[in-house]
C-alpha cells in the first residue's frame, strides 16, 4: 500500500508545472528587450522649454542664466550639452553676448559686464536666450527686458548697536545712477541648502534703507558672515544681488566630535567582544565537558558492573 | 545483550556491514578516483600556485569559498534537523536521523578543506593562532567552527553508542577481529543498564540542544565574515539569518537525496517511506518560503536604497547572472513549494527532483553572493588586466569540487559499512505499534 506512491514516473501535471517554471523568465526576458527596441526606434522631435532670467549683480555685471528641458509627463527633464546663444539689444542694434553649453542641471551662463550693455530710451535692456535645436529636439527661446541695478549692502554701527544698510542705484539710458526708491528689499545669508531670510529693508527716497543686526546669526569661526540683499521678480529690474561681509556674527567653533574609536584596529580587542565571547565558549564548551564525564561515568559504570559480575 | 527488536533489526543490516557488493565497490572505486582526480589539482595548485584558478587580485574568493559556505551550510541543517527531530521526540525522525546525524559531521569536515585551499600560503597557517585577534571575523569563524566539529562529534559519537554497543554484542554478525575491538573499544562497555540509559539521554539531549544554538551561532559567525565587509551586496544586517534559512534549506534537499540513494542502494523502502520524503519536504517548503522572503527582502531594500554599487550589483546580476539568478531565487524557491504544495504531485521521485534542483540552486545563491560582489567593488584596483576584473574559475578548482562531492558521498557510503545507516537502538525503542505509526 505504502509503496504505491514510491516511484510514480513524473506526471503531467509536474511537467506542466516544471515547463512554467523554466518557461515564464525566457519569455518575459525577450518580450521585455523587444519592446524596449521598438520604443527606441519611433524618435520624434520633443519640445523644448528655456526659462531664463538676468541677475544685477553688486560687481557691476550681470549674470545671464537660461535652463533648458524637456517634459515627459509631469516630470520634468534637464537637457546636458545643449548650445545656448545669448543675445542683448537697446534700440534696433543687436549684440552677441556670448555662448554657453548647458551642464548636467540644464543650466547655461553667461557673465557680462553692465557697463557694456545696450540700453533704449527708458533704460531697459532687452534679454533673448536661444536654443536653435537639433534632429532629436524642437528650437526654443525666451526673451525679456529689465532695467540694470544696484543694491550695494554695507555696516555701520550707531550708539552700539549695529545696522545692515543697503542702497539700491538704477542706470538710466546714459548710465547715470539714480537711486531706488520705495522698495522692499529681502535680506539673506548663506545656509546649507537655500540661502536663510533674516528680514526686510524699505528703500526710502535716498534709494537707502537699514535694519538692525541680528545678533544671533552665526558666521565662521572668525565671526564672519555674509549678508545678501535681493530684489526678486521686479517688473523692471527683474533680479537683482547684492553682498557684503562683516565680522559680527557669532563666531563658530568647530568642536571636533568625539569619532567612533575604530577598536578593531587596536591591539587589545574591545571588553565587550573579549566577554561575550568567553561566555559563549564557556557555555558551549561547559556541556562539551558536562557530556564527555556523562561518557566517562558510563565507562566507569561498566567497569563497577564488570567487577561485580566476576565477583 | 541486544534485545529481540535489534538482534532482527541487525540481522537485516548485517549484509550493509559485512558484505560490500560489486556494485557497491565500483560506486567506491569511481567516488575515489574523483577523490584522487582532486588531489592531482590540489597537486597542481601546490606546484604551479593560485594562479592555476581562476582567483586574482580583484576576484580573490571564487567556487571554494562557495564550496565552504555550501558544505558548511549543508552541515548545519544536518545538525538542525537532528537536534530539533531529537529535542521534540518525533517518532518518524528515528529512520532517518542516522542520515541527518551523518549529513552533519561528514560535510563539516569537508567544508573547512576549501577555506584552505583559499589560502595562498598554507605554511603560515599557523600565523592564525599565533597573530590571530579576537577582532577579526576570520578568528571568529575559525573559534566556531573547530568548537561545532567538537560539538557535533560529540553528538553523533553519543547517538552511536547504543548502536556501536548493539553491534559489538551481536554475535551473528561476521566481521574482522579488528573492527569487533574497535566496537568493544568504542562502545565504552555499554551495556544498557538504568544508569547508562539515564546518564546517555541527558548528554545527548544536551548535545542535541547545544548542536542547534552552536549551528545557529557558527552560520551567523560564517554570514558575519560577509556582513561586517563593507562591499556591495553584502554588508547586510539580515544576512545572518538569511545564511541560517538557507543553510537549513539547502540541507533538506541533501537529506532527500541521501534519503532517495540509500533508499535505492540498500532497499530501505520499508524503512524510509513516503512520509518521511513528504514531512522533509514540508520543511524544504516552508524554508522555500522564507529563503524567498529573505531573498526578497535584501534585494527590495538595496534596490530601493538606490545607493550606486548596489545598483550596478544588481544590474549585473540581472544582466550577466541573469539566468543563475533565475535559477537561485525564482526556480529554486518555487519548485519545492509547488512540487510539496500540491498533493498531486507530492511523490517521492518529484521531492527527489525538485530537492536536486534546490540544492543547484542554492550553490548558485552562494556563487551570486559571493563572486558578483567582487567583480563590482567599491575601490576597484586601478590599471587592472582587464582578465582579472571577472571570475573564470578552471578546472583545478571544478576538479577540487567534484572531489569535495565525490568525497561526501564516499564517506557516506564507508560510514554506512561501519554502523547501520537507520538507527537500529531507536527503532527497537518503539513497541510494534509506534514502528507502525512511524512508518505509516
Amino acid at each position: 500500500m505504502l509503496n504505491q506512491h514510491i516511484s510514480r514516473p513524473m506526471n503531467k501535471f509536474t511537467l506542466a508545472a516544471l515547463f512554467w517554471l523554466i518557461s515564464v523568465p525566457m519569455i518575459i526576458s525577450p518580450a521585455l528587450s523587444a519592446q524596449e527596441e521598438t520604443e527606441t526606434e519611433k524618435v520624434e522631435p520633443l519640445d523644448t522649454y528655456l526659462s531664463f532670467l538676468a541677475t544685477y549683480t553688486s560687481n557691476d555685471t550681470v549674470v545671464l542664466t537660461a535652463n533648458l528641458y524637456i517634459r515627459n509627463g509631469r516630470v520634468r527633464v534637464d537637457l546636458q550639452n545643449a548650445p545656448i546663444s545669448f543675445t542683448l539689444s537697446g534700440n534696433d542694434e543687436q549684440m552677441k553676448a556670448g555662448e554657453a553649453f548647458t551642464d548636467s542641471t540644464g543650466k547655461a551662463q553667461v557673465m557680462i559686464p553692465t557697463s557694456s550693455l545696450p540700453r533704449n530710451k527708458e533704460g531697459m535692456v532687452t534679454y533673448m536666450a536661444d536654443f536653435t535645436g537639433t534632429d532629436n529636439y524642437v528650437s526654443s527661446s525666451e526673451t525679456f527686458m529689465s532695467k540694470p541695478a544696484r543694491l550695494e549692502v554695507s555696516f555701520y554701527e550707531e550708539d552700539s548697536v549695529k545696522f545692515i544698510r543697503v542702497t539700491g542705484f538704477q542706470f538710466s539710458s546714459d548710465g547715470e545712477a539714480e537711486p531706488i526708491s520705495d522698495e522692499t528689499i529681502l535680506l539673506f545669508v548663506p545656509s546649507l541648502f537655500r540661502p536663510m531670510p533674516i528680514g526686510e529693508v524699505w528703500l526710502e527716497q535716498d534709494g537707502s534703507g537699514s535694519m538692525e543686526f541680528p545678533l544671533t546669526l552665526v558666521g565662521d569661526s572668525l565671526g564672519n558672515l555674509t549678508v545678501i540683499a535681493q530684489i526678486d521678480e521686479h517688473d523692471s529690474f527683474g533680479y537683482v544681488k547684492g553682498e557684503a561681509t562683516c565680522g559680527w556674527a557669532i563666531p563658530k567653533h568647530l568642536q571636533s566630535q568625539d569619532k567612533p574609536t575604530r577598536q578593531l584596529w587596536t591591539p587589545v580587542a574591545p571588553i565587550w567582544m573579549m566577554i561575550t565571547l568567553i561566555i559563549l565558549l564557556a557555555g558551549v564548551w561547559g556541556h562539551y565537558i558536562y557530556a564527555v564525564v556523562e561518557l566517562v561515568k558510563i565507562k566507569k559504570s561498566a567497569k563497577k558492573e564488570a567487577v561485580q559480575e566476576k565477583d | 545483550m541486544p534485545n529481540e527488536r535489534e538482534i532482527t533489526l541487525l540481522k537485516e543490516f548485517a549484509p550493509q556491514i559485512e558484505h560490500t557488493t560489486f556494485i557497491q565497490a565500483i560506486w567506491m572505486f569511481f567516488l575515489a578516483a574523483i577523490v584522487a582526480l582532486g588531489f592531482y589539482a590540489l597537486y597542481v595548485q601546490i606546484a604551479y600556485g593560485h594562479i592555476v584558478t581562476g582567483m586574482r587580485d580583484n576576484v580573490v574568493w571564487g567556487i571554494y569559498i562557495v564550496n565552504f559556505i555550501f558544505f558548511m551550510g549543508v552541515s548545519y541543517a544536518g545538525a538542525l534537523i537532528s537536534g530539533t527531530l531529537h529535542l521534540f521526540r518525533a517518532e518518524w525522525r528515528k529512520p532517518i536521523n542516522r542520515i541527518a546525524e551523518f549529513i552533519t559531521i561528514i560535510a563539516l569536515l569537508i567544508g573547512p578543506c576549501y577555506i584552505l585551499l583559499c589560502i595562498g600560503r598554507l605554511d603560515r597557517l599557523y600565523y592564525l593562532v599565533i597573530f590571530g585577534r579576537i577582532q577579526s571575523p576570520i578568528t571568529w569563524d575559525v573559534i566556531a567552527i573547530s568548537t561545532d566539529i567538537f560539538g557535533c562529534l560529540i553528538f553523533l559519537y553519543l547517538a552511536l553508542l547504543r548502536d556501536i554497543a548493539a553491534i559489538r554484542d551481536f554475535q551473528a554478525i561476521r566481521i574482522p577481529k579488528w573492527k569487533r575491538k574497535l566496537y568493544t573499544w568504542l562502545a565504552l562497555g555499554y551495556t544498557g543498564t538504568t544508569e547508562q540509559r539515564e546518564r546517555l539521554h541527558k548528554a545527548t539531549d544536551i548535545m542535541a540542544a547545544m548542536v542547534i544554538a552552536i549551528a545557529v551561532i557558527v552560520y551567523s559567525v560564517l554570514a558575519w565574515i560577509f556582513s561586517v565587509t563593507l562591499q556591495p551586496g553584502w554588508h547586510s544586517t539580515i544576512f545572518g539569518p538569511y545564511f541560517v534559512i538557507a543553510a537549513v534549506f539547502s540541507g533538506c534537499g541533501v537529506m532527500i537525496v541521501v534519503m532517495w540513494l540509500f533508499r535505492k542502494l540498500y532497499h530501505l523502502e520499508k524503512y524510509i517511506t513516503r512520509k518521511h520524503f513528504v514531512n522533509v519536504g514540508v520543511l524544504m517548503l516552508i524554508l522555500a518560503a522564507l529563503f524567498g522572503y529573505f531573498t526578497f527582502s535584501d534585494y527590495l531594500t538595496k534596490w530601493y536604497g538606490s545607493e550606486r554599487n548596489d545598483e550596478l550589483l544588481i544590474n549585473l546580476l540581472f544582466d550577466e547572472y541573469y539566468w543563475l539568478f533565475i535559477l537561485s531565487n525564482y526556480v529554486g524557491v518555487l519548485l519545492p513549494m509547488v512540487v510539496v504544495g500540491i498533493k498531486k504531485l507530492r511523490t517521492i521521485n518529484n521531492i527527489t527532483i525538485s530537492a536536486v534542483i534546490v540544492i543547484l540552486a542554492l550553490w548558485v545563491n552562494r556563487y551570486l553572493i559571493v563572486v558578483p560582489t567582487l567583480e563590482s567593488p567599491y575601490l576597484p584596483i586601478q590599471d587592472s588586466r582587464p582578465d582579472w576584473l571577472f571570475y573564470n574559475s578552471t578546472w583545478v578548482e571544478w576538479a577540487l569540487t567534484a572531489a569535495g562531492v565525490a568525497f561526501f558521498a564516499l564517506a557516506f557510503t564507508i560510514g554506512s559499512k561501519f554502523i547501520p545507516i537507520i538507527n537500529v537502538s531507536e527503532m527497537a525503542d518503539s513497541s510494534e505499534l509506534e514502528e507502525e505509526e512511524i512508518l505509516i
